[in-house]
Protein backbone atom coordinates (compact mmCIF):
# COMPACT_ATOMS: atom_id res chain seq x y z
CA UNK A 1 0.00 0.00 0.00
CA UNK A 2 2.88 2.34 0.83
CA UNK A 3 4.32 2.10 -2.65
CA UNK A 4 0.94 2.80 -4.22
CA UNK A 5 0.60 5.93 -2.09
CA UNK A 6 4.11 7.09 -2.92
CA UNK A 7 3.42 6.47 -6.62
CA UNK A 8 0.23 8.53 -6.35
CA UNK A 9 2.05 11.36 -4.57
CA UNK A 10 4.72 11.23 -7.27
CA UNK A 11 2.04 11.46 -9.97
CA UNK A 12 0.56 14.51 -8.29
CA UNK A 13 3.82 16.38 -7.92
CA UNK A 14 4.99 15.72 -11.48
CA UNK A 15 2.27 17.83 -13.09
CA UNK A 16 1.96 21.59 -13.15
CA UNK A 17 -1.77 21.50 -12.40
CA UNK A 18 -1.01 20.37 -8.87
CA UNK A 19 1.35 23.27 -8.17
CA UNK A 20 -0.97 25.77 -9.82
CA UNK A 21 -3.89 24.60 -7.73
CA UNK A 22 -2.07 24.28 -4.41
CA UNK A 23 -0.25 27.55 -5.07
CA UNK A 24 -3.42 29.48 -5.85
CA UNK A 25 -5.13 27.99 -2.80
CA UNK A 26 -2.37 29.25 -0.54
CA UNK A 27 -1.99 32.50 -2.43
CA UNK A 28 -5.66 33.40 -2.23
CA UNK A 29 -6.00 32.40 1.41
CA UNK A 30 -2.90 34.31 2.49
CA UNK A 31 -3.70 37.39 0.41
CA UNK A 32 -7.19 37.64 1.81
CA UNK A 33 -5.95 36.97 5.33
CA UNK A 34 -3.46 39.84 5.12
CA UNK A 35 -5.97 42.19 3.50
CA UNK A 36 -8.68 41.35 6.00
CA UNK A 37 -6.37 41.53 9.00
CA UNK A 38 -5.15 44.96 7.94
CA UNK A 39 -8.41 46.48 6.77
CA UNK A 40 -11.17 45.09 8.99
CA UNK A 41 -12.52 47.53 11.54
CA UNK A 42 -13.29 46.11 14.94
CA UNK A 43 -15.48 48.36 16.98
CA UNK A 44 -17.38 47.30 20.05
CA UNK A 45 -20.29 44.90 19.96
CA UNK A 46 -21.79 45.96 16.61
CA UNK A 47 -18.52 45.57 14.64
CA UNK A 48 -16.65 42.52 13.38
CA UNK A 49 -15.17 40.11 15.86
CA UNK A 50 -11.45 39.41 15.51
CA UNK A 51 -12.09 35.66 15.71
CA UNK A 52 -14.15 35.81 12.51
CA UNK A 53 -10.88 36.18 10.63
CA UNK A 54 -9.66 32.82 11.88
CA UNK A 55 -11.87 31.00 9.41
CA UNK A 56 -10.22 32.32 6.24
CA UNK A 57 -7.86 29.33 5.98
CA UNK A 58 -10.90 27.09 5.62
CA UNK A 59 -11.26 28.19 2.00
CA UNK A 60 -8.55 25.63 1.30
CA UNK A 61 -11.30 23.00 1.72
CA UNK A 62 -12.57 23.73 -1.80
CA UNK A 63 -9.09 23.41 -3.29
CA UNK A 64 -8.51 20.17 -1.40
CA UNK A 65 -11.79 18.86 -2.78
CA UNK A 66 -10.67 19.68 -6.34
CA UNK A 67 -7.24 18.11 -5.77
CA UNK A 68 -8.93 14.92 -4.59
CA UNK A 69 -11.20 14.92 -7.63
CA UNK A 70 -8.18 15.46 -9.91
CA UNK A 71 -6.27 12.55 -8.34
CA UNK A 72 -8.85 10.21 -9.90
CA UNK A 73 -10.30 12.03 -12.89
CA UNK A 74 -6.99 13.13 -14.42
CA UNK A 75 -6.17 9.46 -14.94
CA UNK A 76 -9.44 8.92 -16.76
CA UNK A 77 -9.12 12.12 -18.75
CA UNK A 78 -5.71 11.23 -20.13
CA UNK A 79 -6.22 7.47 -20.13
CA UNK A 80 -3.31 6.92 -17.75
CA UNK A 81 -5.68 4.85 -15.61
CA UNK A 82 -4.83 1.97 -17.99
CA UNK A 83 -1.07 1.80 -17.26
CA UNK A 84 -1.79 2.59 -13.61
CA UNK A 85 -4.13 -0.39 -13.32
CA UNK A 86 -1.70 -2.62 -15.19
CA UNK A 87 0.82 -1.86 -12.43
CA UNK A 88 -1.80 -2.15 -9.66
CA UNK A 89 -4.55 -4.43 -11.04
CA UNK A 90 -6.62 -4.31 -7.86
CA UNK A 91 -8.92 -1.35 -8.48
CA UNK A 92 -9.85 -1.13 -4.81
CA UNK A 93 -6.20 -0.87 -3.75
CA UNK A 94 -5.46 1.73 -6.41
CA UNK A 95 -8.44 3.82 -5.29
CA UNK A 96 -7.42 3.49 -1.65
CA UNK A 97 -3.88 4.52 -2.63
CA UNK A 98 -5.28 7.66 -4.25
CA UNK A 99 -7.39 8.24 -1.15
CA UNK A 100 -4.36 7.94 1.14
CA UNK A 101 -2.22 10.20 -1.03
CA UNK A 102 -4.97 12.81 -1.21
CA UNK A 103 -5.42 12.80 2.57
CA UNK A 104 -1.69 13.48 2.92
CA UNK A 105 -1.83 16.29 0.37
CA UNK A 106 -4.90 17.64 2.18
CA UNK A 107 -2.99 17.51 5.46
CA UNK A 108 -0.10 19.51 4.02
CA UNK A 109 -2.44 22.01 2.39
CA UNK A 110 -4.49 22.30 5.58
CA UNK A 111 -1.48 22.88 7.82
CA UNK A 112 -0.09 25.48 5.46
CA UNK A 113 -3.27 27.40 4.76
CA UNK A 114 -5.04 27.20 8.12
CA UNK A 115 -1.82 27.39 10.13
CA UNK A 116 -0.19 30.28 8.30
CA UNK A 117 -3.47 32.15 7.98
CA UNK A 118 -4.05 31.88 11.74
CA UNK A 119 -0.51 32.97 12.59
CA UNK A 120 -0.83 35.94 10.24
CA UNK A 121 -4.15 37.01 11.74
CA UNK A 122 -2.79 36.81 15.27
CA UNK A 123 0.43 38.59 14.35
CA UNK A 124 -1.12 41.37 12.29
CA UNK A 125 -3.94 42.03 14.75
CA UNK A 126 -1.63 42.28 17.72
CA UNK A 127 0.62 44.57 15.65
CA UNK A 128 -2.44 46.77 15.12
CA UNK A 129 -3.15 46.66 18.81
CA UNK A 130 -6.42 44.74 18.40
CA UNK A 131 -7.26 42.55 21.38
CA UNK A 132 -6.51 38.94 20.37
CA UNK A 133 -7.07 37.48 23.78
CA UNK A 134 -9.48 34.80 22.50
CA UNK A 135 -11.00 32.29 24.90
CA UNK A 136 -8.45 29.64 25.78
CA UNK A 137 -8.23 26.73 23.36
CA UNK A 138 -10.48 28.44 20.83
CA UNK A 139 -7.65 29.20 18.42
CA UNK A 140 -6.08 25.79 18.80
CA UNK A 141 -9.36 23.93 18.25
CA UNK A 142 -10.23 26.11 15.25
CA UNK A 143 -6.86 25.36 13.70
CA UNK A 144 -7.05 21.62 14.34
CA UNK A 145 -10.65 21.42 13.15
CA UNK A 146 -9.83 23.52 10.11
CA UNK A 147 -6.92 21.26 9.12
CA UNK A 148 -9.05 18.15 9.61
CA UNK A 149 -11.80 19.64 7.44
CA UNK A 150 -9.30 20.24 4.60
CA UNK A 151 -8.06 16.64 4.92
CA UNK A 152 -11.59 15.22 4.83
CA UNK A 153 -12.53 17.38 1.86
CA UNK A 154 -9.56 15.97 -0.09
CA UNK A 155 -10.86 12.49 0.75
CA UNK A 156 -14.39 13.40 -0.36
CA UNK A 157 -12.85 14.59 -3.65
CA UNK A 158 -11.42 11.12 -4.35
CA UNK A 159 -14.82 9.53 -3.74
CA UNK A 160 -16.56 12.07 -5.98
CA UNK A 161 -13.93 11.52 -8.70
CA UNK A 162 -14.37 7.75 -8.56
CA UNK A 163 -18.13 8.16 -8.92
CA UNK A 164 -18.10 10.88 -11.59
CA UNK A 165 -15.05 10.06 -13.70
CA UNK A 166 -15.56 12.94 -16.08
CA UNK A 167 -13.21 15.63 -14.81
CA UNK A 168 -15.23 18.66 -15.77
CA UNK A 169 -18.45 17.03 -14.64
CA UNK A 170 -17.02 16.09 -11.25
CA UNK A 171 -15.52 19.51 -10.51
CA UNK A 172 -18.47 21.51 -11.79
CA UNK A 173 -20.89 19.19 -10.01
CA UNK A 174 -19.07 19.51 -6.70
CA UNK A 175 -18.81 23.30 -6.91
CA UNK A 176 -22.42 23.70 -8.02
CA UNK A 177 -23.52 21.59 -5.06
CA UNK A 178 -21.50 23.64 -2.58
CA UNK A 179 -22.22 27.09 -3.97
CA UNK A 180 -25.60 26.79 -5.64
CA UNK A 181 -27.57 23.75 -4.54
CA UNK A 182 -26.89 24.06 -0.81
CA UNK A 183 -27.82 27.73 -1.07
CA UNK A 184 -31.03 27.04 -3.01
CA UNK A 185 -32.10 24.25 -0.68
CA UNK A 186 -31.51 26.74 2.14
CA UNK A 187 -34.55 28.66 0.94
CA UNK A 188 -36.88 25.76 1.68
CA UNK A 189 -37.99 25.82 5.32
CA UNK A 190 -36.86 22.89 7.53
CA UNK A 191 -34.91 21.27 4.65
CA UNK A 192 -32.84 24.43 4.45
CA UNK A 193 -32.02 24.36 8.14
CA UNK A 194 -31.13 20.70 7.90
CA UNK A 195 -28.84 21.24 4.88
CA UNK A 196 -27.06 24.23 6.34
CA UNK A 197 -26.47 22.29 9.54
CA UNK A 198 -25.74 18.79 8.29
CA UNK A 199 -24.82 19.26 4.60
CA UNK A 200 -21.18 18.80 3.53
CA UNK A 201 -20.69 22.56 3.27
CA UNK A 202 -22.21 23.28 6.68
CA UNK A 203 -20.33 20.46 8.36
CA UNK A 204 -17.05 21.68 6.83
CA UNK A 205 -17.54 25.22 8.11
CA UNK A 206 -18.63 24.01 11.54
CA UNK A 207 -15.59 21.77 11.90
CA UNK A 208 -13.23 24.68 11.34
CA UNK A 209 -14.97 26.97 13.81
CA UNK A 210 -14.68 26.54 17.56
CA UNK A 211 -16.01 29.93 18.58
CA UNK A 212 -18.65 29.89 21.29
CA UNK A 213 -20.87 32.36 19.47
CA UNK A 214 -22.11 30.19 16.60
CA UNK A 215 -25.14 30.40 14.38
CA UNK A 216 -28.27 28.53 15.42
CA UNK A 217 -27.89 25.86 12.74
CA UNK A 218 -24.26 25.01 13.28
CA UNK A 219 -23.04 21.79 14.85
CA UNK A 220 -20.35 21.69 17.48
CA UNK A 221 -16.91 20.69 16.23
CA UNK A 222 -17.04 17.05 17.32
CA UNK A 223 -20.36 16.15 15.68
CA UNK A 224 -19.37 18.25 12.66
CA UNK A 225 -16.16 16.24 12.34
CA UNK A 226 -18.06 12.97 12.61
CA UNK A 227 -20.64 14.05 10.03
CA UNK A 228 -17.93 15.17 7.58
CA UNK A 229 -16.00 11.93 8.14
CA UNK A 230 -19.21 10.03 7.43
CA UNK A 231 -19.63 11.90 4.13
CA UNK A 232 -16.01 11.09 3.29
CA UNK A 233 -16.53 7.40 4.02
CA UNK A 234 -19.83 7.29 2.13
CA UNK A 235 -18.33 8.80 -1.03
CA UNK A 236 -15.31 6.50 -0.74
CA UNK A 237 -17.40 3.34 -0.36
CA UNK A 238 -19.68 4.25 -3.26
CA UNK A 239 -16.66 5.32 -5.35
CA UNK A 240 -14.78 2.08 -4.69
CA UNK A 241 -17.88 0.08 -5.54
CA UNK A 242 -18.28 1.96 -8.84
CA UNK A 243 -14.59 1.49 -9.68
CA UNK A 244 -14.98 -2.23 -9.18
CA UNK A 245 -18.16 -2.60 -11.13
CA UNK A 246 -17.56 -0.44 -14.17
CA UNK A 247 -15.22 -1.28 -17.03
CA UNK A 248 -12.15 0.87 -17.40
CA UNK A 249 -12.59 2.23 -20.90
CA UNK A 250 -10.57 5.43 -20.82
CA UNK B 1 2.86 -26.58 -19.19
CA UNK B 2 0.37 -23.77 -18.81
CA UNK B 3 -0.06 -21.42 -21.72
CA UNK B 4 1.36 -17.93 -21.36
CA UNK B 5 -2.04 -16.61 -22.27
CA UNK B 6 -5.28 -18.51 -22.38
CA UNK B 7 -8.63 -17.12 -23.39
CA UNK B 8 -11.42 -19.60 -22.94
CA UNK B 9 -15.02 -19.22 -24.14
CA UNK B 10 -14.83 -15.50 -23.49
CA UNK B 11 -18.02 -13.51 -23.94
CA UNK B 12 -18.56 -9.79 -23.49
CA UNK B 13 -21.88 -8.06 -23.94
CA UNK B 14 -22.37 -4.30 -24.12
CA UNK B 15 -26.11 -3.93 -23.80
CA UNK B 16 -27.53 -5.39 -27.01
CA UNK B 17 -24.17 -5.82 -28.68
CA UNK B 18 -22.21 -9.03 -28.29
CA UNK B 19 -18.68 -7.66 -28.69
CA UNK B 20 -16.91 -10.94 -27.92
CA UNK B 21 -18.68 -14.20 -28.56
CA UNK B 22 -17.35 -17.49 -27.16
CA UNK B 23 -13.77 -16.63 -28.09
CA UNK B 24 -10.94 -19.04 -27.28
CA UNK B 25 -7.26 -18.91 -28.12
CA UNK B 26 -3.86 -19.43 -26.54
CA UNK B 27 -0.37 -17.98 -26.79
CA UNK B 28 2.83 -19.73 -25.78
CA UNK B 29 6.31 -18.74 -24.72
CA UNK B 30 8.87 -18.09 -27.43
CA UNK B 31 6.23 -17.23 -30.01
CA UNK B 32 4.72 -14.09 -31.43
CA UNK B 33 1.00 -14.40 -31.97
CA UNK B 34 -0.78 -11.97 -34.25
CA UNK B 35 -4.28 -11.13 -33.07
CA UNK B 36 -6.07 -10.08 -36.21
CA UNK B 37 -9.44 -8.68 -36.99
CA UNK B 38 -11.05 -5.73 -38.66
CA UNK B 39 -11.78 -2.60 -36.66
CA UNK B 40 -14.57 -3.35 -34.22
CA UNK B 41 -14.00 -7.10 -34.33
CA UNK B 42 -13.46 -7.19 -30.56
CA UNK B 43 -9.65 -7.22 -30.35
CA UNK B 44 -9.21 -4.40 -27.87
CA UNK B 45 -12.18 -5.52 -25.78
CA UNK B 46 -10.64 -8.98 -25.52
CA UNK B 47 -7.24 -7.61 -24.51
CA UNK B 48 -8.81 -5.27 -21.93
CA UNK B 49 -10.62 -8.19 -20.34
CA UNK B 50 -7.43 -10.26 -20.45
CA UNK B 51 -5.66 -7.48 -18.54
CA UNK B 52 -8.38 -7.09 -15.92
CA UNK B 53 -9.54 -3.68 -17.14
CA UNK B 54 -12.97 -4.80 -18.26
CA UNK B 55 -15.15 -7.42 -16.66
CA UNK B 56 -16.09 -10.44 -18.78
CA UNK B 57 -19.74 -11.36 -19.25
CA UNK B 58 -18.78 -15.02 -19.45
CA UNK B 59 -15.77 -17.27 -19.90
CA UNK B 60 -12.30 -16.97 -18.43
CA UNK B 61 -8.92 -15.49 -19.25
CA UNK B 62 -5.59 -16.25 -17.65
CA UNK B 63 -2.09 -14.91 -17.88
CA UNK B 64 0.73 -17.20 -16.71
CA UNK B 65 -2.00 -19.46 -15.33
CA UNK B 66 -3.89 -16.84 -13.30
CA UNK B 67 -6.45 -14.11 -13.89
CA UNK B 68 -4.52 -10.84 -14.31
CA UNK B 69 -5.95 -9.27 -11.16
CA UNK B 70 -4.61 -12.13 -9.06
CA UNK B 71 -1.00 -11.94 -10.29
CA UNK B 72 1.41 -11.24 -7.45
CA UNK B 73 3.86 -9.33 -9.62
CA UNK B 74 1.78 -8.04 -12.55
CA UNK B 75 4.45 -5.89 -14.22
CA UNK B 76 7.05 -8.62 -13.76
CA UNK B 77 4.71 -11.11 -15.43
CA UNK B 78 3.04 -9.18 -18.23
CA UNK B 79 3.91 -5.99 -20.05
CA UNK B 80 1.13 -4.38 -22.03
CA UNK B 81 0.50 -1.39 -24.21
CA UNK B 82 -3.11 -0.51 -24.97
CA UNK B 83 -4.33 2.35 -27.16
CA UNK B 84 -0.77 3.22 -28.08
CA UNK B 85 0.04 3.96 -24.46
CA UNK B 86 -1.58 6.81 -22.58
CA UNK B 87 0.24 9.66 -20.89
CA UNK B 88 -0.40 12.86 -19.03
CA UNK B 89 0.76 15.47 -21.56
CA UNK B 90 2.32 17.62 -18.85
CA UNK B 91 4.40 14.85 -17.30
CA UNK B 92 7.82 13.92 -18.69
CA UNK B 93 8.33 10.50 -20.22
CA UNK B 94 10.78 9.62 -17.47
CA UNK B 95 8.37 10.62 -14.69
CA UNK B 96 5.58 8.64 -16.32
CA UNK B 97 7.68 5.49 -16.19
CA UNK B 98 9.00 6.34 -12.70
CA UNK B 99 5.48 6.62 -11.28
CA UNK B 100 4.73 3.12 -12.56
CA UNK B 101 8.06 1.80 -11.23
CA UNK B 102 7.18 3.22 -7.81
CA UNK B 103 3.78 1.54 -7.84
CA UNK B 104 5.36 -1.79 -8.82
CA UNK B 105 8.14 -1.50 -6.25
CA UNK B 106 10.86 -1.40 -8.90
CA UNK B 107 14.03 0.69 -8.54
CA UNK B 108 13.98 4.13 -10.16
CA UNK B 109 17.09 3.26 -12.19
CA UNK B 110 14.96 0.70 -14.04
CA UNK B 111 13.03 3.62 -15.58
CA UNK B 112 16.19 4.94 -17.23
CA UNK B 113 17.08 1.43 -18.42
CA UNK B 114 13.82 0.77 -20.24
CA UNK B 115 13.85 4.21 -21.86
CA UNK B 116 17.34 3.41 -23.10
CA UNK B 117 16.10 0.06 -24.45
CA UNK B 118 13.47 1.72 -26.62
CA UNK B 119 15.81 4.52 -27.68
CA UNK B 120 14.03 7.30 -25.83
CA UNK B 121 16.78 8.44 -23.45
CA UNK B 122 17.26 11.80 -25.09
CA UNK B 123 13.59 12.77 -24.90
CA UNK B 124 13.09 11.30 -21.43
CA UNK B 125 13.08 14.65 -19.65
CA UNK B 126 10.66 16.32 -22.05
CA UNK B 127 6.91 16.49 -21.51
CA UNK B 128 5.14 13.58 -23.19
CA UNK B 129 2.62 15.98 -24.74
CA UNK B 130 5.27 17.02 -27.24
CA UNK B 131 6.15 13.47 -28.30
CA UNK B 132 5.50 12.23 -31.82
CA UNK B 133 3.20 9.24 -32.31
CA UNK B 134 6.23 6.99 -32.74
CA UNK B 135 7.80 8.28 -29.53
CA UNK B 136 4.55 7.65 -27.68
CA UNK B 137 4.52 4.06 -28.89
CA UNK B 138 8.07 3.68 -27.65
CA UNK B 139 7.23 5.21 -24.29
CA UNK B 140 4.32 2.81 -23.94
CA UNK B 141 6.64 -0.06 -24.78
CA UNK B 142 9.19 1.20 -22.24
CA UNK B 143 6.50 1.12 -19.53
CA UNK B 144 5.54 -2.40 -20.60
CA UNK B 145 9.14 -3.58 -20.28
CA UNK B 146 9.60 -2.16 -16.75
CA UNK B 147 9.22 -5.41 -14.86
CA UNK B 148 11.19 -7.44 -17.44
CA UNK B 149 8.09 -9.56 -18.18
CA UNK B 150 8.03 -12.84 -20.08
CA UNK B 151 4.68 -12.03 -21.66
CA UNK B 152 3.91 -8.98 -23.77
CA UNK B 153 0.49 -7.83 -24.95
CA UNK B 154 0.59 -5.05 -27.50
CA UNK B 155 -2.53 -3.50 -28.98
CA UNK B 156 -1.86 -2.11 -32.47
CA UNK B 157 1.79 -1.35 -31.66
CA UNK B 158 2.62 -0.41 -35.23
CA UNK B 159 0.02 2.37 -35.37
CA UNK B 160 1.72 5.65 -36.11
CA UNK B 161 5.15 4.14 -36.63
CA UNK B 162 7.05 5.05 -39.78
CA UNK B 163 8.57 2.22 -41.86
CA UNK B 164 11.83 2.49 -39.91
CA UNK B 165 9.90 2.30 -36.65
CA UNK B 166 8.01 -0.78 -37.82
CA UNK B 167 11.29 -2.40 -38.81
CA UNK B 168 12.73 -1.56 -35.40
CA UNK B 169 9.66 -2.92 -33.62
CA UNK B 170 9.79 -6.13 -35.65
CA UNK B 171 13.45 -6.74 -34.79
CA UNK B 172 12.84 -5.84 -31.16
CA UNK B 173 9.92 -8.27 -30.80
CA UNK B 174 11.83 -11.01 -32.63
CA UNK B 175 14.69 -10.52 -30.19
CA UNK B 176 12.34 -10.79 -27.19
CA UNK B 177 10.65 -13.90 -28.60
CA UNK B 178 14.03 -15.53 -29.17
CA UNK B 179 14.64 -15.02 -25.46
CA UNK B 180 11.52 -17.00 -24.68
CA UNK B 181 8.90 -14.28 -24.38
CA UNK B 182 5.32 -14.86 -25.38
CA UNK B 183 4.08 -11.91 -27.38
CA UNK B 184 0.56 -11.09 -28.55
CA UNK B 185 0.34 -8.33 -31.13
CA UNK B 186 -3.03 -7.14 -32.31
CA UNK B 187 -3.54 -5.52 -35.68
CA UNK B 188 -6.18 -4.83 -38.27
CA UNK B 189 -3.55 -4.98 -41.00
CA UNK B 190 -2.22 -8.43 -41.76
CA UNK B 191 0.60 -7.12 -43.93
CA UNK B 192 1.87 -5.08 -41.01
CA UNK B 193 2.59 -8.12 -38.88
CA UNK B 194 2.78 -11.00 -41.37
CA UNK B 195 6.57 -10.89 -41.31
CA UNK B 196 6.74 -10.68 -37.55
CA UNK B 197 4.39 -13.31 -36.21
CA UNK B 198 4.65 -17.08 -35.88
CA UNK B 199 0.99 -17.72 -35.36
CA UNK B 200 -2.21 -15.91 -36.19
CA UNK B 201 -5.52 -15.74 -34.39
CA UNK B 202 -8.16 -14.23 -36.66
CA UNK B 203 -11.39 -12.94 -35.18
CA UNK B 204 -14.46 -11.41 -36.74
CA UNK B 205 -17.53 -10.08 -34.95
CA UNK B 206 -16.08 -11.29 -31.68
CA UNK B 207 -15.78 -14.89 -32.82
CA UNK B 208 -12.64 -16.88 -33.48
CA UNK B 209 -12.28 -17.62 -37.17
CA UNK B 210 -8.92 -19.29 -37.22
CA UNK B 211 -5.88 -19.95 -35.08
CA UNK B 212 -3.01 -21.32 -37.12
CA UNK B 213 0.70 -20.95 -37.74
CA UNK B 214 1.26 -18.16 -40.24
CA UNK B 215 2.72 -20.64 -42.77
CA UNK B 216 -0.41 -22.72 -42.69
CA UNK B 217 -2.54 -19.66 -43.21
CA UNK B 218 -0.35 -18.68 -46.14
CA UNK B 219 -0.72 -22.17 -47.59
CA UNK B 220 -4.48 -21.69 -47.63
CA UNK B 221 -3.90 -18.78 -49.92
CA UNK B 222 -1.88 -20.75 -52.42
CA UNK B 223 -3.25 -20.52 -55.90
CA UNK B 224 -1.21 -23.34 -57.48
CA UNK B 225 1.97 -23.58 -59.55
CA UNK B 226 2.60 -21.48 -62.58
CA UNK B 227 4.67 -22.97 -65.41
CA UNK B 228 5.76 -21.12 -68.57
CA UNK B 229 8.01 -21.97 -71.50
CA UNK B 230 7.98 -22.89 -75.22
CA UNK B 231 6.75 -26.44 -74.64
CA UNK B 232 3.98 -26.00 -72.09
CA UNK B 233 1.27 -27.34 -74.34
CA UNK B 234 3.02 -30.70 -74.36
CA UNK B 235 3.47 -30.51 -70.58
CA UNK B 236 -0.23 -29.81 -70.22
CA UNK B 237 -1.08 -32.96 -72.11
CA UNK B 238 1.21 -35.04 -69.91
CA UNK B 239 -0.13 -33.56 -66.68
CA UNK B 240 -3.75 -33.93 -67.72
CA UNK B 241 -3.09 -37.54 -68.72
CA UNK B 242 -1.98 -37.96 -65.08
CA UNK B 243 -5.25 -36.45 -63.85
CA UNK B 244 -3.96 -33.04 -62.76
CA UNK B 245 -6.17 -29.94 -62.85
CA UNK B 246 -4.53 -27.60 -65.33
CA UNK B 247 -5.68 -24.24 -66.60
CA UNK B 248 -4.09 -21.52 -68.70
CA UNK B 249 -2.86 -21.43 -72.29
CA UNK B 250 0.31 -21.57 -74.36
CA UNK B 251 1.71 -18.50 -72.62
CA UNK B 252 1.63 -20.23 -69.26
CA UNK B 253 -0.09 -22.95 -67.24
CA UNK B 254 -1.47 -22.97 -63.76
CA UNK B 255 -1.50 -26.35 -62.03
CA UNK B 256 -3.75 -26.45 -59.02
CA UNK B 257 -3.11 -29.82 -57.42
CA UNK B 258 0.54 -30.72 -57.95
CA UNK B 259 3.59 -29.57 -56.03
CA UNK B 260 6.46 -27.85 -57.78
CA UNK B 261 8.58 -30.93 -57.30
CA UNK B 262 6.00 -33.26 -58.86
CA UNK B 263 5.76 -31.04 -61.91
CA UNK B 264 9.54 -30.75 -62.02
CA UNK B 265 9.87 -34.52 -62.21
CA UNK B 266 7.47 -34.68 -65.16
CA UNK B 267 9.45 -31.93 -66.85
CA UNK B 268 12.77 -33.71 -66.27
CA UNK B 269 11.46 -37.13 -67.32
CA UNK B 270 10.22 -35.70 -70.61
CA UNK B 271 13.07 -33.26 -71.24
CA UNK B 272 10.74 -30.29 -71.56
CA UNK B 273 12.23 -26.80 -71.78
CA UNK B 274 10.60 -24.31 -69.38
CA UNK B 275 11.33 -20.71 -68.56
CA UNK B 276 9.43 -20.43 -65.30
CA UNK B 277 8.17 -22.59 -62.46
CA UNK B 278 6.72 -20.67 -59.58
CA UNK B 279 4.33 -20.88 -56.67
CA UNK B 280 1.41 -18.50 -57.03
CA UNK B 281 0.50 -16.94 -53.72
CA UNK B 282 -2.73 -15.22 -53.17
CA UNK B 283 -1.82 -12.21 -51.07
CA UNK B 284 -2.21 -12.73 -47.36
CA UNK B 285 -4.47 -9.75 -47.36
CA UNK B 286 -6.85 -11.67 -49.66
CA UNK B 287 -6.83 -14.66 -47.32
CA UNK B 288 -7.55 -12.35 -44.43
CA UNK B 289 -10.46 -10.71 -46.21
CA UNK B 290 -11.82 -14.07 -47.26
CA UNK B 291 -11.74 -15.27 -43.66
CA UNK B 292 -13.23 -12.17 -42.13
CA UNK B 293 -15.84 -11.81 -44.86
CA UNK B 294 -17.04 -15.33 -44.19
CA UNK B 295 -17.48 -14.41 -40.56
CA UNK B 296 -19.36 -11.27 -41.43
CA UNK B 297 -21.77 -12.98 -43.79
CA UNK B 298 -22.33 -15.97 -41.51
CA UNK B 299 -24.00 -13.80 -38.92
CA UNK B 300 -27.19 -12.23 -40.24
CA UNK B 301 -27.90 -8.91 -38.61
Amino acid sequence: MNRIISSELFKLRTTRTFYALAGSALGIVLLITVAAALATKFRGSDGNRPEDLLGIGNFAQIFALILGILAVTTEFRHGTITPSLLAVPDRVRLTLGKFGASLLVGLALGILSVGISTLLVLGLLSARGVDTDFPSGEVLYSVLGGILAVVLYAGIGVGVGAIVRNQVGAIVGALVWLFVVEGLLGIIPTVGDWISEYGPGGAGSALGDSSADRGSHTMDQLPAGLVLAAYCLLFLVVGVHMMRRRDITA
Amino acid sequence: MTHAIEVSHLTKRFGEVLAVDDLSFTADYGKIVGFLGQNGAGKTTTLRILLGLSNATGGTTSVAGKPYARLEDPLGTVGAVLDGGKFHPGRTGLNHVRALALAAGLPQTRADEVLEMVGLSEAARRRAGGYSLGMRQRLGLAAALLGDPKILVLDEPANGLDPQGIRWLRDFLRHLASQGCAIVVSSHLLSEIAQTVDEVVVIGKGRSIAQAPINELMARGQGGIRVAGPDVVRLRGLLEADGAAVSGDASGLVVADRTGEQIGRVIAANAIVISELAQISQSLEDVFFELTDTATTEVPS
